[in-house]
């Protein structure tokens, strides 16, 4: 056993730190983050600088802009992003983690060409297209429908919270190509141009970000963006939500930080209440930071992290809803108070965290979603 | 990064598990609740030719030079199995302190003798106050010549009762000084309490007990930071025992749901016990691996405070969850004395109890993060 990082990657991690600390478009990018509504300006640039240093893929081979790393050097780089980028961080982007889990897997050479340079360099992103209506935690029952037109998919349907489709140019896109029982054995994954004539946009404001859904009308999708196999979507899907479900802890325990020190100053710490309160929390966040560290060692050792990443889904996002109680309850009757207004505390963070966190319980599956997969997978109790 | 334990620690585990399926099973657990010593001789033996007592001891004195992760390997095979009797009291709380903090004579005089399993040892810190920090020590120590006079009352000394010497701390004017004190020392009086675990717990009362000086541990007046060093060692004893303990609960609970049938179904695939697998699931694996951290820690000898006091926080909370849980879904069996769960029930709640429960390793944490 060993808890410490290497002289290597404590240098790695370092340097990512110190470019985000300096970087002149690192901090317009963290402003447009924050605002919850996906990449600006600022973002694509610094993307881009990231991208060419390496840093947004070190996992993935050299051929394909990625450094040739273990896994273990990703979640370094992501620790370091999302404490820089702090609220409005989204951890793993689809692009990097979905499809290009996927691409480098199971797609052909010429998907690979076309894609993993660009995700890798930063010059593109992905939009998740999974949820829909009807298909939100029971995903297999997806229903927009992908016909073999011969010459190309023809795709009719509509699409749920697909959170990046204003900013991203491509869709990550999963679609019914056969009417089957189980009804995981008839999806397929498409990449669909964000631009393609009968695709519209319309947008949604939840709490905290932005989001949209997507209607596909008679959109014609070439055959050589079909992924993978015909019909072997699910698993494709349901491969890569293991590193979707790759959580940093950093920057949640960076608001705890800030939660700390608001205590000492505000002399809040003398409270043995609070003083419970907040240990409990720092160790809940040491526990958290371990689970999610295993992801990247079990990818190192050729495992397949499905009930672990289950396991550190739950617990980081049940612990996320636990530090915001908590600061509220520590701000008291100021943690109502907005970033902008008068009184307001730590810039107002914990107001707009209380109801943005609620987005963690939910998306890449819900909590209770992620109990079923520890209860069948890692424990092996019967279905039905 | 590594969650694995190597090789070595791997076999010592697997080694532990099948000697202690064959020589303690529940039948001798049950045993020993109602023998009055609590322990087996024999076993004590036995377990001494494989040389655990010495397992942290160097070679020099007849151990065999392992550290707190092999220790942690070995600790959770016996959690799991819920041996009794006087292991730790003998090795982490007793040899340890000697080890580190001992005179080249003392160290001679007793490590030895507890690796070969030769003597058993206990530590009497724990008062009336029942408070685990330098204030709650009344017991006095008058100095009288060359020697001595102790007196007090120990509360909760685990198997006072078997134990040839103890470490012993009492107040010497301001300062907290720990003794090693041989049990049949003239003055001293030892009975055995009732407890929920029905673990050998002694109240140890000290009555002018003469102690030569040469017997003190470490400096005089200087003895509470070895104290809160054994408490350290202690405490993520404690941690790595619940974490076996709690595995085997996790297992034997998760094996019910798959042949108890109810309503026509087994329990197991309904959603309202899968949850609650899977939340026991997710503390026994927290449990562990705050675990192993700390153990680490102190297997690099580096500073491991905080981490020990969150290990022991989150472990004691967690083996009162995990174990209600188990109950919860044994229902009515798990209550009967023929049946195990309750033997993991009633023996969580001593280890919770062990060294500071939640609460008290909470405030630890709390200052060490400056608030």
């Amino acid at each position: 056993m060993d808890f410490g990082f290497s002289p290597e990657q404590e240098k790695f991690r370092q340097e990512i730190h110190e470019f985000l600390e300096n970087d002149a478009d690192a901090k317009g990018a963290k402003e447009e983050w924050a605002a919850g509504n996906g990449y600006g300006p600022h973002t694509w640039v610094i993307m881009k600088k990231l991208g060419a240093r390496g840093w947004l893929t070190p996992a993935w081979p050299k051929e394909y802009g990625g450094l040739g790393l273990p896994a273990m050097y990703r979640a370094l780089a992501m620790e370091e992003m999302d404490y820089f980028t702090g609220r409005g961080s989204r951890g793993v982007l689809c692009g990097i983690g979905m499809t290009g889990t996927v691409l480098l897997g199971h797609g052909s050479e010429e998907q690979k060409r076309e894609y993993l340079l660009r995700i890798s360099r930063g010059e593109i992103d992905f939009a998740l297209g999974y949820t829909e209506p009807e298909a939100g935690s029971d995903l297999a029952n997806l229903s927009i429908k992908a016909e073999d037109k011969g010459d190309y998919f023809l795709v009719n349907g509509q699409k749920m919270f697909n959170t990046a489709c204003h900013y991203a140019q491509y869709h990550w896109l999963g679609a019914r190509t056969q009417v089957v029982e189980p009804k995981y054995k008839g999806i397929s994954l498409f990449i669909v141009d964000l631009k393609t004539p009968g695709i519209t946009i319309i947008p949604i404001q939840a709490l905290g970000f932005k989001t949209n859904q997507i209607f596909y009308d008679n959109v014609k999708v070439p055959k050589n963006c079909l992924v993978g196999e015909l019909n072997r979507g699910f698993y494709y899907i349901m491969e890569a939500l293991d590193h979707e479900r790759t959580y940093t802890t950093s920057r949640l325990n960076g608001e705890l930080e800030k939660l700390i020190q608001y205590a000492k100053t505000s002399g809040k710490s003398k409270d043995p209440i609070i003083r419970q309160k907040l240990a409990q929390l720092s160790t809940e966040m040491e526990i958290a930071k371990l689970f999610a560290l295993r992801i990247p060692w079990m990818l190192d050792r050729g495992m397949r992290p499905t009930p672990e990443a289950a396991i550190l889904k739950v617990f980081y996002a049940e612990l996320q809803q636990r530090v915001i109680n908590t600061a509220q309850q520590i701000l008291s009757p100021y943690g109502q108070l907005k970033k902008d207004s008068k009184w307001a505390q730590l810039d107002g963070e914990f107001e707009l965290e209380y109801t943005a966190s609620l987005e963690g319980i939910i998306t890449r599956g819900t909590c209770e979603v992620m109990r079923n997969i520890i209860a069948l997978r890692k424990l092996g109790l019967p279905a039905r | 990064m590594d969650f694995s334990f190597n090789e070595e620690q791997e076999m010592l585990r697997k080694s532990a598990r099948q000697f202690l399926e064959d020589e303690c099973p529940k039948k001798f657990v049950r045993d020993m609740e109602e023998d009055e010593k609590g322990y087996s001789p024999e076993l004590w033996k036995r377990m001494a030719e494989l040389g655990w007592m010495g397992l942290l001891l160097p070679e020099e004195y007849g151990g065999l030079g392992g550290n707190f992760l092999d220790l942690t390997a070995l600790l959770e095979e016996m959690g799991r199995a819920l041996l009794p009797g006087p292991f730790l009291p003998t090795t982490v709380y007793s040899s340890l302190p000697i080890l580190h903090y001992g005179t080249e004579e003392q160290k001679r005089e007793f490590l030895p003798k507890i690796a070969e399993g030769k003597l058993i040892m206990t530590l009497a810190i724990t008062e009336p106050s029942g408070r685990f920090d330098e204030a709650g020590i009344e017991t006095k120590a008058i100095r009288s010549n060359n020697d001595y006079l102790i007196t007090g009352t120990k509360l909760l000394v685990p198997d006072a009762h078997i134990a040839d010497w103890f470490l012993c701390a009492a107040k010497e004017g301001e300062g907290i000084t720990l003794f090693l004190i041989d049990a049949k020392t003239p003055g001293i009086n030892c009975t055995l309490l009732k407890t929920l675990a029905a673990d050998k717990q002694c109240e140890v009362i000290l009555d002018n007990a003469k102690v030569p000086a040469r017997n003190i541990l470490g400096k005089s007046g200087a003895g509470w930071e070895i104290a809160s060093k054994i408490e350290q060692w202690g405490a993520i004893a404690q941690c790595a025992l619940i974490s076996g303990c709690l595995q085997q609960v996790l297992e034997m609970t998760v094996d019910y749901t798959k042949e108890r049938m109810q309503f026509g179904k087994l329990i197991g695939s309904f959603q309202a016990i899968q949850h609650q697998c899977a939340d026991m699931a997710i503390d026994v694996d927290a449990v562990k691996f705050i675990t192993y951290e700390a153990a680490w820690k102190l297997s690099q000898k580096l500073p491991a405070t905080i981490e020990v006091s969150r290990a022991k926080a989150w472990t004691s909370d967690a083996s009162r969850r995990v174990c209600l849980t188990g109950h919860r879904i044994h229902g009515g069996l798990g209550l009967t004395e023929d049946h195990d769960m309750q033997l993991y029930f009633r023996r969580a709640k001593a280890m919770e109890l062990a060294f500071g429960d939640g609460d008290f390793h909470r405030e630890i944490v709390a200052k060490e993060l400056g608030l």
